[in-house]
């Protein structure tokens, strides 16, 4: 773990240190030093997370289990999404890393911290599907994807049926993109819709956009970004979407929330993905909702990605093993099946025959459907989770992706679209490329 | 002491007693201005209530209806249940207890420290005075992100990580509180510090005994300003903090914005609970703002 | 006679004639400060230092940073965005400062003249803003603001009128920022004003009105004067949070539409911190300190020549 190479001396430190301890009433709270186990067999892990309450619900019953079966508490702490890749950096400075982490992307700060996981995703008995899965040359699995997400479209079903439009419901019969402006400008004019359609203002969204007309997006290749000569075509094509009469442009331009645009009934279909089935059951109720197979033209992808990456961390000799213990329990094929069943999870283990907890038919139909249509997708579609993880391995980070402000300009009308495409693979080649 | 006072004060005209505080409008006039000033009051009152109006209505609106259309002010069914899922997914007692320790040591620290500076750079005359603070305004000038990583490493060799007091310790240093005061006592007359001094109090002895009991409402007011600063305090007790145990509130409010979806029902709620101690506050204390009598140096 | 004798006398007691103490005292203002300056040493001038340092590094927060001179400077001087940003920050500051300063006194003299009535009410009213956080300002804003389904498209278009493009127009979009982050912070300006409207002696407004004077002669004879100070300290720090301005710009249109409304501090943040170039957002919020350090001083130029 490098750190900023300024060390202070210990005599200044011991002096700040006494300032410290007078301008201080008294040091509350006490200094939680970081408890080293030396050698004895570790009683309790700390394990942070970053997800809903929902979410939550299925790693407490995991641990819950886990403390039944080995006697190991381990605690679960929820982290705000915003701030917990800092948290996690701060962390590592400090010398006070978590034992186990649910993190959104692999930090190549931290990486030569955690423990090789490579004999859990090795394990035939639990089926780990091995495209999702990343080694460094030396064989090292620095992380397991706790769950896959993927793009997806959904209807409003009501203003459907009002227009009396119908929609495909069987992926290998699914429309183009063509087919389905034309579809949800009839419902528009008919049922008095305000929009076709929102579309989250996501780079995984426009990259599953890319690869069903036939792009690919942005593919990184030993440190090169590059692009195919379809991109500039589709992001025109794209741009024309957004006239504020199919799409609102302010979606993309300036921030609008498209989840609550859709959610106010005056919009046909929107662009996201299977999260949204979870959060739309609780919270949809003046209409019919249901998810569908997404366009394909002629390419059936989706942007696959990891919902998150599990990772151990190595704190000591004790708590590694303890930790790793920890993470082989819960890939075990009967522990991992009832966390994605609670949770709601699109399963990273094949073969598991997954019964979910939801009660409406909406959404048990819409995860059915985004298995199959996972089945059918593209290998292109995890392309970009998979290049994340290689360049995480080479000591590189993307800390933010250029494709959000850049599109948002191109939409604007300030730059052209063979601008945009250069400027985002130059931002991917700043941050991540290279050796 | 009491002579320098009655000297300093102005030659009140003493042919008429001082009007009474609270006066009823009697004349005509006096009630155009009542109205009037009302009047006024209340359309801004308004303008500025309206969107507050909307933002606790919406926490009491199930989570379908936030969002449909036609837009609706007052929601069609009352629903407390983002209020209920907020107190109890979150632990949210015991995130109050730590808000409140860290906001009210830091409150009482930060007045203290920025009192006496600002006294010492209202009073005094010195170089190496001015030049501290034109540094006391450089801290108002470095967006929070680029001080923040360098002030962690800081907080990591003196031993505070993961201490309350690694949160109170950095936040009692305030260029707004100093101005304040410093301001303040810029407008207390010099002649009052001259005849305690003549009557042989110390510097120090003059500024705890005469200073500060004078300043009340400006302690108060940044008492105010510095709790609501410490009470919706995030990036920090989030990197500084690692024991859940010690969490503040502000972080458990941004857990309910998620990666992808934001639970609103559950944040507007959050949101409404986190401020109510905040509104209790001021009004109990904002009457001591305006009551006070201040005309400071001019009056016992 | 008596009035032209208060005159005078209140005129050597308003606070710009004074006469400093001489440098005799220098144990006491040095305990006093002390606290805040080793504070001040420990969290500002420290990690201000390391940040300077970077600033002359490549850094990118991962392993040591190497050295490169004024490489990062020269860079940012010769970026139209940066200076498009700079700009709009200004922009925003001429629109925002005058604002918040006019509404915040206005509302502080309200509450203080005894003619309003229900002011305890109004008080709380006027506070409540100032505690909502950012993001959920944001949502609040927009939900009036928004450019799809706000409220205030809404009315426009029930009584016949045509939607008005609060978030496609650059312009449009910054006046709403400017109204949202005026009605969230005048709460704090309204309680330093208040707080120093009650300072100023009410033997004055009595003498004037002696005189006869009305309520405008009044407040702008004898309270803005005596106010001062605190216009003063008022101004510089409204202007200041607004050059900084980042949570407020951010939650209402994400510094859209596309990048039009990109103000320093984004400018720093999509270039600098979110880029991974650490150097480079540390040199330019080093040029972003310098230009608050020259508007500061010039502030206090400004009062000072008001003040002789």
């Amino acid at each position: 773990m490098k750190s900023v190479p300024l060390n202070t001396p210990v005599s200044r430190r011991s002096a700040v240190k006494a300032v410290a301890a007078l301008s201080g009433l008294a040091m509350f709270g006490g200094l939680t030093a970081c408890a080293n186990g030396a050698g004895d067999s570790v009683k309790s892990l700390k394990f942070w997370i970053s997800t809903s309450v929902e979410q939550q619900a299925g790693y407490d019953q995991l641990v819950a289990a886990y403390e039944k079966a080995t006697g190991t508490k381990v605690e679960v702490v929820n982290i705000p999404y915003d701030g917990f890749s800092t948290k996690l950096r701060s962390a590592a400075q400090a010398n006070d890393l978590p034992d186990v982490a649910r993190v959104a992307g692999i930090d190549p700060l931290w990486t030569k911290a955690t423990v090789n996981l490579s004999d859990i995703t090795n394990n035939a008995a639990n089926n780990i599907n091995k495209a999702l899965i990343i080694a460094d040359d030396k064989g090292k699995v620095t992380s397991i994807p706790s769950d896959v997400t993927a793009s997806g479209m959904f209807i409003n079903v009501s203003l459907f049926k009002k227009a009396g439009v119908g929609y495909p419901t069987d992926p290998e019969k699914t429309w183009t993109w063509d087919e389905f402006l034309a579809a949800t400008t009839k419902v528009r004019e008919a049922a008095g819709a305000k929009y076709n359609l929102t579309f989250d203002a996501s780079p995984s969204r426009l990259r599953a956009f890319q690869y069903q007309l036939g792009g690919n997006a942005i593919q990184y290749n030993n440190g090169t970004f590059s692009t195919n000569d379809k991109t500039v075509g589709i992001y025109n094509y794209f741009k024309k979407m957004n006239d504020d009469t199919i799409m609102p442009k302010s979606v993309w331009t300036s921030g609008a929330d498209p989840n609550a645009l859709f959610k106010s009934g005056q919009v046909a279909a929107y662009f996201s993905g299977v999260w949204q089935i979870a959060d739309f059951e609780k919270t949809i109720t003046n209409f019919e909702w249901a998810a569908v197979p997404s366009p394909a033209q002629p390419v059936h992808a989706t942007d696959l990605n990891y919902g998150g990456m599990t990772v151990a961390f190595d704190n000591s000799s004790a708590k590694a093993k303890a930790a790793h213990d920890f993470v082989a329990w819960m890939y075990a094929p009967e522990n991992y099946k009832a966390l994605a069943q609670t949770n709601g999870f699109l399963s990273v283990e094949t073969g598991l025959n997954l019964k979910y907890t939801f009660k409406s038919k909406a959404a048990q139909d819409g995860f059915a459907l985004y298995n199959k249509e996972i089945e059918l997708a593209d290998p292109l579609s995890s392309s970009f989770a998979e290049a994340q993880v290689q360049w995480a391995l080479k000591g590189k980070a993307l800390a933010d992706d250029p494709t959000k402000s850049q599109m948002g300009a191109f939409i604007n009308g300030q730059q052209d679209a063979q601008k945009t495409v250069g400027n985002i693979i130059a931002g991917y080649q700043k941050q991540a490329g290279g050796e | 002491m009491s002579q320098a006072t009655r000297q300093s004060a102005p030659p009140a005209p003493q042919r008429l007693a001082p009007l009474p505080r609270k006066r009823v409008p009697r004349a005509n006039g006096e009630r155009t201005k009542a109205i009037a000033a009302s009047t006024l009051l209340w359309i801004m009152a308004a303008c500025f209530g309206f969107p507050v109006l909307w933002f606790i209505l919406s926490s009491f609106k199930p989570a379908g209806d936030l969002f449909s259309y036609p837009l609706t002010l007052f929601p069609e069914t009352w629903d407390v249940s983002g209020y209920g899922k907020a107190w109890a997914s979150y632990d949210f007692y015991k995130f109050f207890l730590n808000t409140t320790f860290v906001a009210v040591i830091t409150t009482v620290l930060t007045v203290v420290a920025s009192a006496c500076t600002g006294y010492a750079l209202a009073k005094y005359n010195n170089l190496w005075l001015k030049t501290f603070f034109i540094c006391i305004l450089a801290t108002t000038m470095l967006p929070t992100e680029v001080i923040l990583s360098p002030t962690f490493l800081v907080i990591r060799d003196l031993g505070l990580y993961n201490s309350l007091a690694g949160l109170i310790i950095p936040s009692i240093i305030t260029a707004t509180g100093i101005l304040m005061f410093r301001q303040f006592f810029l407008t207390v007359p010099d002649s009052l510090v001259e005849a305690a001094r003549i009557d042989g109090a110390g510097e120090l002895g003059i500024f705890a005994r005469i200073m500060i009991p004078i300043s009340r409402p400006i302690i108060i007011t940044l008492a105010i300003f510095s709790f609501q600063w410490r009470w919706n305090d995030y990036i920090w007790p989030l990197i500084v903090i690692n024991d859940p145990s010690k969490f503040t509130l502000q972080i458990a409010i941004q857990s309910i914005v998620g990666a992808e979806n934001v639970d609103w029902t559950v944040l507007l709620s959050a949101s409404v609970i986190s401020i109510i101690p905040l509104v209790l506050m001021f009004a109990v204390f904002q009457k001591y703002v305006m009551n006070a009598d201040i005309n400071a140096g001019l009056k016992e | 006679m008596a009035g032209q004798t208060l005159n005078a006398s209140a005129a050597s007691k308003i606070p710009q004639a004074r006469s400093k103490v001489s440098n005799r005292y220098r144990l006491a203002p040095l305990i006093l400060i002390s606290v805040n300056v080793v504070l001040f040493g420990l969290f500002f001038a420290w990690p201000g230092a390391i940040g300077f340092i970077y600033s002359f590094t490549d850094y990118t927060g991962i392993g040591s940073p190497k050295f490169i001179g004024l490489d990062n400077y020269t860079e940012l001087m010769g970026d139209p965005a940066f200076y498009q940003s700079l700009v709009r920050t200004l922009l925003y500051t001429v629109m925002a400062v005058p604002l918040s300063y006019v509404l915040s006194l206005a509302i502080a003299s309200l509450l203080v003249s005894r003619y309003a009535v229900g002011k305890s009410i109004a008080r709380v009213v006027f506070f409540i803003p100032w505690l909502i956080s950012p993001i959920v300002t944001g949502v609040i804003w927009k939900w009036m603001f928004g450019e799809n389904f706000g409220l205030v498209n809404f009315l426009i278009e029930a009584i016949g009128g045509k939607a008005v493009p609060w978030q496609s127009n650059a312009d449009i979009s910054l006046v709403v920022v400017v109204f949202a982050a005026s009605w969230a912070g005048t709460a704090f300006n309204m309680l330093l004003f208040i707080a120093a409207i009650k300072n100023v002696p009410q033997a004055y407004y009595e003498a004037a009105e002696l005189d006869g004077a009305g309520s405008w002669a009044k407040f702008r004879n004898i309270t803005l004067p005596s106010i001062a100070p605190t216009s003063f300290i008022v101004i510089l720090l409204t202007t200041i949070g607004a050059v900084k301005e980042y949570a407020m710009i951010q939650a209402l249109n994400s510094g859209g539409p596309g990048t039009e409304n990109n103000l320093l501090v984004q400018y720093i943040y999509r270039t600098g911190f979110q880029n991974g170039q650490i150097g480079y957002a540390s040199a330019a919020s080093m040029i972003l300190m310098v230009l608050l350090m020259v508007i500061a001083l010039v502030q206090l130029w400004v009062n000072k020549r008001k003040g002789q």
